[in-house]
């Protein structure tokens, strides 16, 4: 059994962990919920050795140990398995599997190949991946990979006599539910080897895999709670302090679009993604595309923000004829992006607040071919206003800001240059409650001022919730439309017919 | 508790200082050389190190843009050689106005390497070795490799550079003070000077801003040409000839000034104004060592320490995860 007692971590005059008590059992999954900030990774992270506690102890079968770093972990039995994976993708998959743990397989300071992929197969076939342990990583997806990171989290029960205990940290964020489902079986048929934590946003992943779960709030456990018997809402109201109410996705604030078409799509089509994509994005409209993992929704997405050039059919701006084969062009036709890597396509994160409002649009802050500095900060200025921007000055560099706030400034970045289409990849992604629900707050008053929006999003709750037409799409073409007014939402089943 | 407290406030401190620490250092080598040799900071000897470092800047302004942007210009010698030669033929010709047009072919083959690097989608590194290559090789096929003399005539055109016009100052240090003050207008109230930064600082971004990100890394390597082959004017009007050869140790020392003064090789932090306290740093130490007596085969040891010393110092590495 991994006991962590009383455990305590600052950074500065932050207090990231405050007397954190938890124990995770032989054979069983404990899932670990809170907002970001809630001290989750500091947990994962001192568990998994890359840090080190201020004061308290973590014992393994009532020893006490002192994690000195990840392979130490692993020796006592621990082993974290990334969110954002640790493969490398230039090296085969079997070497992958016991990288820095080849000696096993080295004679005279050669190594032995063959075992070594025979051995890799064993791990793999515990994880129930059938595949060649010599191909390279990199040629596997995402979901495959995610098998290999736990068989090489498997691999250390041939160094360990300890009991083995695998951290998952958010392992379903970027998964679709087929695999999810998969992930979860395979956990299952594993806690006849291994105890699991898993950390996940999703609190209806975690009910349902889990059979004990612990609340963090603000660096401290604040619950524990058998799975069985728990309900989401009860969950969500004991992580954010307060219940998940009818009105999460503001409904009652979703008006009906206005009749001018803006962005019209007529057999539009990228070969080898999708084909034959036809909708009317009019004034005002939230336009959902909901979709598995290669149903070419995340393609269309790219394709109306011209990262990738379309090869088939029509794309019309306000009723003219546009091709857009950079994101320059979709800028210049009235279009803004608002990405889901925000750290690195949405922001320049090491420029001000300021700098980064006018990116798109620095013309409208020069004069005479000059930037007018002041007239820049004050342009910021205003929009820190308008949107309740956290930050100390419109100087600012962004990089120091929270997810939310840095959401919001490239949000305001598109208004400056007024775009009057917005094409929202996955907005929430990553971010805590409060500041999705600012999020949505914001969707409903740009879709209120006429702007267009397309949005694709991680949950099916949020694309039905947000949306007022959804378009569905598999294997790269639409199967399917629904309209969302408010009060007559399709259902999650309805739409989930036909994306499987 | 004292002992958790203590390294927090030298980390703060050294992030305060951080930014100013080229100056500090600066200062901390006029003040060294002056204890050691007191006839130091006299007018002419200043004159010299300050002719020195205007060189260096010169070359330095363009090469600072590029780094800023990302990117790296291994061209600038050869480009600077180049123009030499190219002025010192076209000189006896066509007078004064060989000058601006040494700097137009500079901006032009400048351009045609940033065009190389965009287009054909190969790393700067390798774009400007290639194009450096390419330029050498034509300066010493125009002559058969010897160098062209800038005769009477031409060096009677070649005041403006060698004279010293205003109150005995050299006009070499006038020119470079013109392309400093030019070269931060550039970076602080343009479209490209922004824009080149966000670039270095976040490509994807700037991409995804609609930022025509290859027409500016275009228009920074022809800037870097231009001064590159200003560079070539400066040194031909200065030896009073043109070689293919003349700019040659000119690279390294072009792109400590860049580095020293503070701007990230990585890109996306940096200035113009960091690459003015970098060149003096670079020309104090080259010609300071000279000075107090530093053996001339020990000066590149000094050299070599005080440019890891400067740049350990001056970038927060804390912040970049893998150093390539």
């Amino acid at each position: 059994m991994l006991t962590v007692d009383q455990v305590s971590k600052s950074f500065g005059i932050v207090r990231a962990l405050e007397r954190v008590s938890i124990s995770i059992r032989p054979h069983e999954i404990v899932g670990l919920i809170g907002e970001n900030g809630a001290g989750k990774s500091t947990l994962m992270r001192i568990l998994s050795g890359s840090m080190r506690p201020d004061s308290g102890t973590i014992s393994i079968d009532g020893k006490p140990v002192v994690l000195r770093n990840t392979r130490h972990a692993n020796e006592n039995g621990i082993a974290m398995v990334f969110q954002e994976q640790s493969l490398l993708l230039n090296m085969p998959v079997a070497d992958n599997i016991h990288l820095a743990q080849e000696r096993p397989f080295m004679r005279l300071g050669l190594l032995r190949r063959q075992r070594m992929l025979d051995a890799a197969r064993q791990h793999l076939a515990k994880v129930g991946l059938d595949i060649d342990p010599a191909i390279k990583a990199g040629e596997l997806d995402f979901a495959a990979r995610q098998m290999v990171e736990l068989a090489k989290a498997l691999a250390l029960e041939e160094r360990t006599d300890a009991p083995l205990t695998i951290l998952l940290d958010e392992p379903t964020s970027v998964l679709e539910s087929r695999d999810i489902a998969i992930l979860f079986d395979r956990m299952r048929a594993l806690t006849a080897r291994a105890s699991f934590l898993f950390v996940s946003h999703r609190l209806d992943e975690v009910l349902e895999i889990s059979d004990r779960v612990y609340v963090m709030k603000d660096g401290a456990v604040v619950a524990e709670r058998p799975a069985r018997g728990s309900t989401v809402s009860e969950l969500h109201a004991m992580m954010v302090g307060r219940e998940l109410h009818a009105e999460y996705y503001r409904e009652g604030r979703q008006v009906p679009p206005q009749p001018e078409p803006v962005l019209e799509a007529r057999g539009l089509g990228v070969r080898g993604a999708f084909r034959d994509v036809d909708f009317t994005l009019r004034r005002g409209e939230v336009l959902g595309i909901a979709g598995v993992i290669g149903s070419g929704r995340e393609e269309l997405t790219r394709t109306l923000f011209g990262f990738l050039p379309q090869t088939d059919g029509t794309l019309r701006v306000d009723g003219r004829e546009v091709v857009l084969r950079t994101p320059m062009q979709a800028v210049a036709a009235g279009i803004g992006y608002i990405p889901r890597e925000r750290r690195v396509e949405g922001l320049v994160m090491d420029l001000s607040v300021a700098a980064n409002v006018t990116l798109a649009s620095l013309g409208i802050a020069m004069r005479h071919g000059i930037i007018d500095h002041a007239r820049e900060r004050a342009i910021a200025r205003d929009w820190i206003q308008r949107l309740r921007i956290r930050t100390p000055s419109a100087a600012q560099i962004c990089r120091n800001l929270s997810g939310g706030n840095q959401q919001k400034i490239v949000l305001a970045r598109w208004m400056t240059a007024r775009s009057h289409i917005m094409i929202l990849d996955h907005p929430t992604r990553g971010l805590d409650v409060g500041a999705k629900e600012e999020v949505y707050d914001l969707v409903r008053a740009l879709s209120a001022d006429g702007v267009a929006i397309v949005l694709t999003s991680d949950t099916l709750e949020e694309t039905i919730g947000l949306c007022h037409t959804i378009l569905v799409m598999r294997d790269g073409a639409i199967t399917g439309r629904f309209d969302a007014p408010a009060g007559a939402k399709p259902s999650q089943l309805q739409l989930l017919e036909h994306m499987v | 508790m004292p002992a958790a407290e203590r390294p927090l406030a030298t980390a703060e401190i050294v992030q305060r200082v951080r930014p100013f620490a080229p100056v500090l250092l600066l200062l901390a080598i006029v003040l060294g050389i002056s204890i050691a040799e007191p006839g130091f900071a006299r007018f002419n000897i200043l004159s010299v190190i300050l002719s020195d470092a205007s060189l260096l800047f010169v070359l330095a302004t363009g090469m600072t843009f590029v780094i800023m942007l990302g990117g790296i210009d291994l061209s600038v010698q050869a480009a600077a050689s180049f123009s030499s030669m190219v002025v010192a033929e076209l000189l006896p010709h066509l007078g004064y106005l060989a000058f601006p047009l040494t700097v137009l072919v500079g901006l032009v083959v400048g351009f045609g390497s940033g065009f190389v690097h965009v287009k054909l989608r190969i790393s700067s590194f390798v774009a400007t070795l290639a194009t450096g290559g390419i330029m050498t090789g034509l300066s010493l096929l125009m002559e058969d490799g010897r160098s062209v003399s800038i005769l009477d005539a031409g060096r009677a055109q070649s005041t403006w550079v060698t004279g010293a016009w205003l109150f005995n100052i050299p006009n070499i240090i006038v020119i470079a003070g013109l392309v400093a003050i030019g070269g931060m207008l550039l970076q602080r109230y343009t479209r490209f000077g922004r824009y080149s930064t966000a670039i270095g600082a976040g490509e994807p971004a700037a991409r995804a801003a609609g930022i025509s990100v290859d027409r500016y890394k275009m228009i920074a390597f022809a800037l870097s040409g231009a001064c590159a082959a200003l560079g070539g004017v400066l040194l031909a009007a200065r030896l009073a000839s043109g070689s293919p050869d003349l700019a040659n140790q000119l690279l390294l020392p072009t792109i400590a000034a860049v580095v020293v003064g503070g701007t990230a090789i990585t890109g996306g932090i940096g200035s113009v104004g960091r690459t003015v306290v970098g060149a003096l740093i670079v020309s104090m130490v080259r010609i300071g060592m000279t000075f107090v007596g530093v053996n001339i085969f020990a000066q590149q040891i000094v050299f070599g320490a005080a440019l890891v010393l400067a740049v350990a110092i001056t970038i927060d590495r804390g912040k970049i995860a893998i150093i390539k």
